[in-house]
C-alpha cells in the first residue's frame, strides 16, 4: 500500500535499474544487466554465422554483443542476434519431456518417454520394416549433433527415410552444386562481396534475411562497384541496387539460359577456361538455341537491350559474384536454375578467384553442418550414395559393418509425407523444425500427421507441431550447449555453453546419445565411450579427412582463436580456405572437370486462372525467425511485426476497393486464410502479392502448392495461384485478357510444351 | 592498444580451454566505417562546434538493429524506444522507392524540450552540444513530449518521468561508440562534428530535412541527412492508415475548464463589486467563495497528470522561459488572491482596498489563463497552435458568469441576475463563434495541412457524436436555457429561474468539458513517418 502511494506520488524513478556502468570488455553498458562473464559463441539464427559474446549474470543470459574481431560480422549483429539472450528464457520453452495422455500433453520423465518411443519404434519396425520409421531433421542443431543423429538414424535405426527442413530451403543449391561441380559446397567467401566489381543478388532479400551481409557490400568501396538485384518483387534489397531487374515470377532459369546464349553468341565466353576445366560445352551450346534473346525477353519480361546489358555486366568486369537464396532454391526447377547460374560462371571463368563465384547463401545457422555430416543427401563428408568405395571407406573409418551403411538415399521430405499418407511410414521423429507452419499445403499435412501411430517432436520450443505430438523430447537450445556451426562461407564457428539447460531439458546431443541406449547394441557400436560433443567432432574430423569438406585441421581452440575457420582445413591448409575451385582445388567430378548442365525452363506448374488469377509470393521479414517459435515472445521483435500482412499493388487495391489497414481473405485451390491486413505498396507488381510465411495465425502455407523440384525435392513456395477477397469485392479479381494476339500464340505453345515435357519427366521418374 | 587481460571466459573444464578475453573498447573492427567498433575515433570539437548524428538513408537497409541495440544498451523495455525507424515509400512498380529514417534525438541548437521544460530538467551540454535529460528533477509533466516536433522525449510509466536519447554521452565521453552507431551494419548512422554557425547559415535547409519530418528550422535540428536522388513525388508514410486519438489528458481537461470558469466568475464578481458603488446590490463573501471554488478544485487536479505529483510545486522553476511555469505561478497566485478577496469580504475590510486587490487578482487571473493558452501555442502541435485556442480558453469565462448569475438568482438579487445572464449569453454566443472558427480554420490555415486534416478526420470519424453534442449543448446551455431563465427572472419567478440557470450551468459546463476533451484528443502532432504496424511508437 505504502509502495503504491509512493509510486503514485512518483518518489521512485528506478534510477538504479536504468543507470549505466563500466564493463571492462565492452565499455559502458546497462548496470542492471552487467554480466559476471562473457562467453564466446556464434549466433544460432541464420546462416551468416556471426561471432558474439553472451553475457551471463547469475547463471542467466542477459546480453548478446557482436565480436568486433570476428571476420563475419565485425562487431555488428542483426536485431534477432542483439536480443538472442531473451530467446533462451522464452515463455514458449518446453521445460520437461512431455507425453500425450487423454489428448493432452503432460509432464513426464526422460526414462518414460525414451521407453515409450523406443518400444513404439521397435514394434513398428518389427511389423512394417525398419523404414516405417522416418525422421525429419533441421538446420538448427550443432554439427556434432547432426553427425550423431544421422549416424543413429541410418546405422542404428536402420532407416534411410531421413531428411531435413534444409530441403525446404537449401536442397536445390546442394543438388545444383553436385550436378555441376561434383560436390556440394558454397564456393565463395563473404569478403568476396567486398572484392567484387559486380554483385548479382538473385532472389535474395538479404536486407531482411541476412542484414549483416550488407556490411560486406558496404565495405566495398570500389569506384566501379555495381549491385544488380534480380527479383520479381521490389524488396528492401532492391533499394540497395544500382540496377534492379523486375523479372517475371519464376522465369529465372530462362533468364540465365538467355544470358548464356548471349555470352556465347557474342563470343564473350572464356574459351581457355572452358576447355581446361569443363565438360558438356557443346551440348550446352546446342541446348541454348531454345533461348534466343527475344524469346527470353518474352518469358522474363526483361527487354532484349537489358538482357544484353546484363550479359555485358557479367563479362566486362574481372570480379563477378552471384549470390542467391530462396528465390532461386524454392522452385520446382530450383536445381537446374542453380546450375544455370553456375553455367554462366563457368562460361566466363568467374570462379575460384577473389571477388567471384556462384555463391549460395544458406538460410539456417547450421544448414551446412547437416549437409556435410547429416546422412540425408549424402553419406558424411559429401560421399555420394551408391559410391561403394566411399561407403567402404566410411565404414572402415568408423568401424561398422559395411552392410548397415545405406547405399541409396531414402525418401525426401515430401516423399516422407506422402509415404505417411499412404500408410507406409507409421512413426515420425521430428527434430527442431515446425512443419505445421513451414511446409506446403497445411490442411493436407495436418490430416497426414493424424495418420501416424507415433509422432515424436524434439524441440526447445512448444511449436505448432509439438502441440500435436504424441511425445515431446524437451531439448536445450542455443547458449545451453556446445559444439560448432558452419555458415554459408564454409566457416566452422564455435558455439559455447553459457548457461545450464532450462528446466528438465537436455542438449540434442545428450538426447540422441541416451535414446540410443534403448536400442540393443546400438550405443556400443555407434557411440563407444562417447560422452561429450567433442567425441563426435573427433570422429567427424577423421571422417571428413581428404574430403572437400575437410575438417581434419580444425580444433575447438583454433576456431575460437581465429573467429572460425573455413573448410577445407588440413595440414596443407592449416587456417582453412577462402574459396573453392581455385587452380589448386579441382572440381569433385571423377575427371575433375565441371559439367555444363542443360536445364529447361518450364512455365509454372500451377498457372494463374480465372478462378485464381493472382500470384502469391512468400518470404520473410527481418524481425521474425522462421515459424516464430523463437521470436514471438521477444517483445521488441514481435511488436514490430506481430502478424502477417499482404502486399497489394495500388492498381489491384483499387479494383478490390481496399486500402492499407483493411483486412482481406486469400484463397487457393487448397484452402483459404482470412483476416490478413492489407499493405498497399508499389513494391509488388499488378497481379502479384507478397505475404510473409512466419505466422501460424495467418497461415499462408495453407494456400501453397505441393509442387517440388524433382531433383532436390524442394517445394515451389514462391508462386501460388490464388484469389483475393476483400469485403467490398468478395468475388476478387478478374483475370486480365492478353491483348496482343502474338503473345497468346507464344503462351499457348509454351503451355503445350510443358504438358509434353511434364509427361517426359513423369516417365523418367517412374 | 589492448588493455591487459582483465577477464576470462569461464569455459567448461572438459574442453580444457581458457581463452583470455581482451577489452574490445580500443579494438577497431575492420569495417572502414564507424560501425562494429565499440570505440569511436572522432576529432575533438573546435570552437563553435557540437556533435550530431548523420543518417544515410541511401545506405540504410531497414534492419532495425539500431532500435534493438539502443534498448539493449539502456535496458529500456520494448515500448520505450529512444531510436525509432520509420518508412516512407512511393513510385509505381518497378520504379518503387522505399526510404527509411532511423531517428533518435536531433540534439537541436534550440531545443523546444529544453525551452519549455518548467523544471529546467534539460541540459544542452556546453562542450558537446548533446541535449540530455536530468532525471532527478523531472516531474513527469510531459510538456517536452508535446513541444518536441519529432516526438523524441518519451514518458516512461515505470519511472514516472520522461526519458530520451542522450547520444550515449557517457560512452562518447570516454571514446566509446553510441550503441546505434556501433550496431548499424550499413554504416548509416554516424557521429560527426558540426560548426553550428555554418549549419544555421545555410546547410541546415539542404541537409537537415527529410520527407515527413518537420522543418529542421523549428528547433534547428542538427541531424544531417543523406537522401536518395530523384525521390518520387507521391511519397507516403507507411503508417498513414494508423490514425489514433491522442491522450485524453482528463486532469487537464478539468483543470483548464475549471480555472477558466473561475476567471469568468471572478470577472463578474469584480464588475458587480464595481457596480455596487453605483447603487447595485453589493457582492458578498459567498459569491467570492463560490467563484473561487472551481479553480481551487481544478488547479490541484492538474498535479494528477504528473508522473511525480509530490514535486508539483517545482513546476514554477522556469518562469523565465516556460509558459507552463508562468501558468502554474500565475494561477497559483490567482487562487491565493481570490482566497484573500474572500477574507476581505468576510471581515468587511474597506471597499477601496478590496477593489484594488480584486483588480490585481483579475489581472493575475487573466495573465494566468493567457499563459495557460500559450502552453498550447506550440509548433509541434498544429491544431493547438491556432489563435482560436486563446479565444476558446477565454471564451469559457461565460460559464463563470452563469455561475454568479445562478448564485444571484438563488439569492433573489433581481437587478443583478438579468444583466449577468445577458452578459453570459453574449459570452456563449462568442464561444459558439470561436468554435465555428476553430473548425473552419482547420481547412484555411495553409501550414501543416496534413496534420490539420487528420485532426479533422478524428473529429468527424472518431468523435462525430461528441462534436455534435458539443454544439447542441452549447446552444442549449449557453443560449436557450439562459433565455428562458431571463424570462423567469424578469417575471420575478426566481425559484424557476434558479432551476433553469442550474441546468444551463451544468449543460454549458459539460459542453466546455467535451470541447476541451476534443481539443486534447484530436491533436495530431508533427512527427516522423512511422512503421506499418507500430506507427510512430509514441
Amino acid at each position: 500500500m505504502i509502495q503504491k502511494i509512493k509510486d503514485f506520488l512518483g518518489f521512485d524513478i528506478k534510477a538504479k535499474k536504468y543507470k549505466l556502468s563500466h564493463d571492462d570488455t565492452f565499455g559502458m553498458i546497462s548496470d542492471a544487466n552487467k554480466p559476471d562473464k562473457w562467453v564466446y559463441s556464434t549466433c544460432g539464427y541464420c546462416g551468416v554465422g556471426c561471432g558474439l559474446y553472451i553475457g551471463v549474470k547469475n547463471g542467466k543470459a542477459v546480453y548478446t554483443k557482436g565480436d568486433p574481431k570476428h571476420d563475419v560480422n565485425m562487431g555488428t549483429l542483426c536485431p534477432k542476434g542483439l536480443s538472442e539472450h531473451q530467446m533462451i528464457n522464452s515463455s514458449n520453452r518446453i521445460l520437461a519431456p512431455l507425453i500425450k495422455c487423454n489428448g493432452k500433453l503432460q509432464k513426464s520423465s526422460w526414462e518414460k518417454v525414451f521407453t515409450t518411443v523406443s518400444d513404439s519404434f521397435k514394434k513398428i519396425q518389427k511389423e512394417h520394416g525398419n523404414k516405417a520409421v522416418a525422421v525429419i531433421g533441421t538446420g538448427q542443431l550443432l554439427t556434432e549433433e547432426f553427425y550423431t543423429l544421422g549416424k543413429f538414424v541410418q546405422l542404428g535405426l536402420g532407416t534411410n527415410n531421413y531428411d531435413g527442413n534444409t530441403t525446404l530451403c537449401m536442397a536445390s543449391a546442394v543438388m545444383g552444386y553436385k550436378q555441376s561441380l561434383g560436390s556440394d559446397g558454397p564456393v565463395a567467401s563473404y569478403e568476396d562481396f567486398q572484392h567484387a566489381d559486380t554483385i548479382f543478388l538473385i532472389g535474395a532479400n538479404i536486407a531482411d534475411n541476412h542484414p549483416i551481409l550488407t556490411l560486406h557490400i558496404n565495405k566495398n568501396k570500389k569506384a566501379n562497384k555495381k549491385v544488380i538485384v534480380i527479383d520479381p518483387r521490389a524488396s528492401k534489397t532492391s533499394q540497395m541496387a544500382d540496377l534492379y531487374i523486375p523479372i517475371n515470377p519464376r522465369t529465372d532459369l530462362a533468364l540465365y539460359n538467355g544470358l548464356a546464349y548471349i555470352v556465347i553468341e557474342q563470343g564473350w565466353e572464356n574459351e581457355g577456361y572452358i576447355k581446361a576445366n569443363t565438360n558438356g560445352y557443346k551440348e550446352l551450346k546446342k541446348h541454348l538455341q531454345d533461348y534466343p534473346p527475344q524469346e527470353v525477353a518474352n518469358i522474363t519480361g526483361i527487354d532484349v537491350k537489358t538482357l544484353y546489358e546484363l550479359a555485358r555486366e557479367f563479362v566486362s568486369q574481372d570480379a563477378v559474384l552471384s549470390a542467391w537464396t530462396m528465390g532461386v532454391n524454392q522452385s520446382f526447377m530450383g536445381t537446374d536454375t542453380v546450375s544455370a547460374i553456375i553455367n554462366l560462371h563457368l562460361l566466363t571463368g568467374h570462379i575460384g578467384r577473389e571477388g567471384t563465384g556462384p555463391f549460395s547463401i544458406t538460410g539456417q545457422c547450421n544448414a551446412m553442418g547437416t549437409r556435410e555430416t547429416g546422412f540425408t543427401s549424402s553419406l558424411p563428408g559429401y560421399r555420394n550414395f551408391g559410391d561403394m568405395a566411399a561407403l567402404k571407406e566410411y565404414a572402415s573409418i568408423v568401424n561398422v559393418p559395411e552392410e548397415i551403411v545405406p547405399t541409396s538415399r531414402g525418401y525426401k521430405y515430401a516423399d516422407i509425407i506422402d509415404a505417411i499418407d499412404r500408410g507406409e511410414i507409421k512413426a515420425l521423429w521430428i527434430t527442431a523444425t515446425n512443419p505445421l507452419v513451414s511446409f506446403v499445403n497445411q490442411e493436407k499435412l495436418r490430416k497426414t500427421f493424424a495418420k501416424l501411430d507415433m509422432l515424436v517432436v524434439q524441440d526447445a520450443f512448444l511449436s505448432d507441431t509439438a502441440e500435436v505430438a504424441d511425445v515431446v523430447f524437451s531439448a536445450a537450445t542455443w547458449g545451453e550447449k556446445e559444439g560448432v556451426y558452419t555458415n554459408s562461407e564454409r566457416r566452422c564457428n564455435r558455439t559455447n555453453k553459457a548457461v545450464e539447460p532450462l528446466g528438465d531439458s537436455k542438449s540434442d546431443f545428450d538426447i540422441i546419445l541416451e535414446f540410443s541406449k534403448y536400442f540393443e547394441g546400438v550405443n556400443e557400436m555407434l557411440f563407444p565411450s562417447w560422452s561429450k560433443p567433442e567425441d563426435a567432432f573427433t570422429e567427424w574430423k577423421k571422417v571428413s579427412k581428404g574430403q572437400l569438406c575437410d575438417y581434419s585441421g580444425i580444433t575447438y581452440e583454433l576456431l575460437q582463436e581465429h573467429g572460425g575457420i573455413q573448410w577445407p582445413c588440413n595440414e596443407e591448409r592449416p587456417l582453412g580456405t577462402k574459396r573453392l575451385y581455385s587452380a589448386d582445388i579441382p572440381f569433385r567430378t571423377p575427371d575433375q572437370k565441371a559439367k555444363f548442365i542443360c536445364g529447361d525452363w518450364f512455365p509454372m506448374a500451377e498457372a494463374i486462372s480465372g478462378e485464381f488469377p493472382v500470384i502469391l509470393n512468400t518470404g520473410r521479414t527481418v524481425e521474425q525467425w522462421h515459424t516464430r517459435t523463437k521470436t514471438k515472445t521477444i517483445a521488441i521483435l514481435n511488436d514490430l511485426v506481430p502478424e502477417a500482412w499482404v502486399d497489394v499493388s495500388p492498381k489491384d487495391a483499387l479494383k478490390l476497393k481496399v486500402k492499407s489497414g483493411d483486412r482481406m481473405s486469400l484463397s487457393s485451390a487448397r484452402g483459404r486464410i482470412d483476416d490478413v491486413i492489407v499493405r498497399v505498396t508499389g513494391s509488388v507488381r499488378e497481379g502479384s502479392v507478397f505475404v510473409p510465411f512466419h505466422f501460424n495465425e495467418q497461415l499462408i502455407n495453407t494456400l501453397t502448392n505441393d509442387s517440388f523440384c524433382p531433383k532436390s525435392g524442394e517445394p515451389n513456395f514462391k508462386q501460388t495461384a490464388i484469389q483475393l477477397h476483400s469485403k467490398k469485392v468478395p468475388e476478387g479479381l478478374v483475370i486480365q485478357e492478353t491483348e496482343i494476339s502474338g503473345e497468346i500464340a507464344h503462351k499457348k505453345s509454351a503451355y503445350e510444351g510443358v504438358a509434353f515435357k511434364e509427361k517426359e519427366l513423369t516417365i523418367s521418374k517412374a | 592498444m589492448q588493455t591487459p587481460l582483465e577477464s576470462f571466459i569461464d569455459h567448461k573444464a572438459d574442453t580444457g580451454m581458457q581463452t583470455p578475453l581482451e577489452s574490445f573498447i580500443d579494438h577497431k573492427a575492420d569495417t572502414g566505417m564507424q560501425c562494429g567498433s565499440y570505440g569511436i575515433d572522432i576529432p575533438a570539437l573546435k570552437e563553435g562546434e557540437q556533435y550530431r548524428f548523420h543518417f544515410d538513408a541511401v545506405a540504410c537497409v531497414g534492419c532495425r538493429c539500431c532500435e534493438v541495440a539502443c534498448n539493449e544498451q539502456n535496458n529500456n523495455p520494448a515500448d520505450i524506444k529512444w531510436r525509432r525507424v520509420g518508412e516512407v515509400e512511393g513510385g509505381e512498380f518497378p520504379a518503387f522507392t522505399q526510404m527509411l529514417n532511423s531517428m533518435a534525438c536531433n540534439h537541436c541548437v534550440d531545443p523546444e524540450c529544453l525551452i519549455g521544460c518548467p523544471t529546467e530538467s534539460y541540459i544542452k551540454i556546453e562542450e558537446t552540444g548533446i541535449v540530455i535529460h536530468d532525471d532527478d528533477t523531472c516531474i513527469g509533466c510531459q510538456y517536452c513530449t508535446w513541444n518536441c516536433p519529432y516526438g523524441v522525449p518519451v514518458f516512461h510509466e515505470e519511472r514516472n518521468i520522461v526519458t530520451k536519447c542522450h547520444m550515449c554521452h557517457e560512452r562518447l565521453d570516454v571514446g566509446q561508440s553510441p550503441a546505434c552507431v556501433q550496431a548499424c551494419p550499413a554504416g548509416a548512422i554516424e557521429i560527426e562534428a558540426v560548426n553550428i554557425q555554418e549549419w544555421l547559415d545555410e546547410k541546415i535547409d539542404e541537409e537537415g530535412n527529410m520527407p515527413f519530418l518537420p522543418d529542421a528550422r523549428i528547433t534547428n535540428s542538427t541531424t544531417r541527412y543523406t537522401l536518395p536522388d530523384n525521390l518520387p513525388e507521391d511519397m507516403k508514410e507507411v503508417d498513414e492508415h494508423i490514425l489514433n486519438p491522442a491522450h485524453k489528458e482528463l486532469p487537464l481537461v478539468f483543470m483548464t475548464v475549471l480555472t477558466q470558469i473561475s476567471l469568468g466568475g471572478f470577472l463578474a464578481l469584480f464588475l458587480g463589486d464595481t457596480m455596487s458603488l453605483f447603487g447595485f446590490e453589493s457582492t458578498n463573501w459567498i459569491m467570492a467563495l463560490l467563484v473561487m471554488l472551481p479553480a481551487a478544485l481544478g488547479l490541484p487536479l492538474s498535479a494528477l497528470h504528473l508522473g511525480r505529483p509530490f514535486l508539483a510545486l517545482t513546476a514554477i522553476k522556469n518562469i523565465k522561459r516556460s509558459w507552463l511555469s508562468r501558468e502554474a505561478a500565475a494561477l497559483g497566485a490567482f487562487i491565493g488572491l481570490m482566497g484573500g478577496v474572500v477574507a476581505l469580504y468576510f471581515f468587511e475590510v474597506n471597499t477601496t482596498l478590496r477593489l484594488t486587490i480584486e483588480a490585481l487578482t483579475l489581472s493575475v487571473g487573466i495573465y494566468g489563463i493567457y499563459a495557460q493558452a500559450m502552453i498550447y501555442r506550440i509548433r509541434a502541435r498544429p491544431s493547438w497552435d491556432r489563435f482560436t485556442t486563446n479565444l476558446k480558453f477565454f471564451g469559457v469565462a461565460y460559464v463563470g458568469i452563469f455561475l454568479l448569475a445562478f448564485i444571484s438568482s438563488v439569492l433573489s438579487l433581481s437587478d443583478v441576475v438579468i444583466p449577468l445572464i445577458a452578459m453570459g449569453m453574449l459570452g456563449a454566443l462568442a464561444q459558439l463563434f470561436f468554435t465555428y472558427e476553430d473548425t473552419r480554420s482547420l481547412d484555411t490555415i495553409e501550414e501543416n495541412q496534413y496534420q490539420l486534416q487528420r485532426t479533422k478526420r478524428l473529429l468527424n470519424e472518431n468523435f462525430a457524436r461528441v462534436k455534435v453534442g458539443r454544439i447542441m449543448s452549447l446552444v442549449l446551455g449557453g443560449v436557450v436555457l439562459p433565455l428562458l431563465a431571463l424570462v423567469f427572472a424578469a417575471s420575478g419567478s426566481f425559484g424557476l429561474a434558479s432551476l433553469v440557470m442550474l441546468l444551463a450551468l451544468v449543460i454549458s459546463s459539460l459542453s466546455e468539458i467535451s470541447d476541451r476533451f476534443l481539443f486534447y484528443t484530436t491533436v495530431v502532432p508533427l512527427s516522423m513517418a512511422g512503421g506499418f504496424f507500430v506507427g510512430k511508437q509514441r
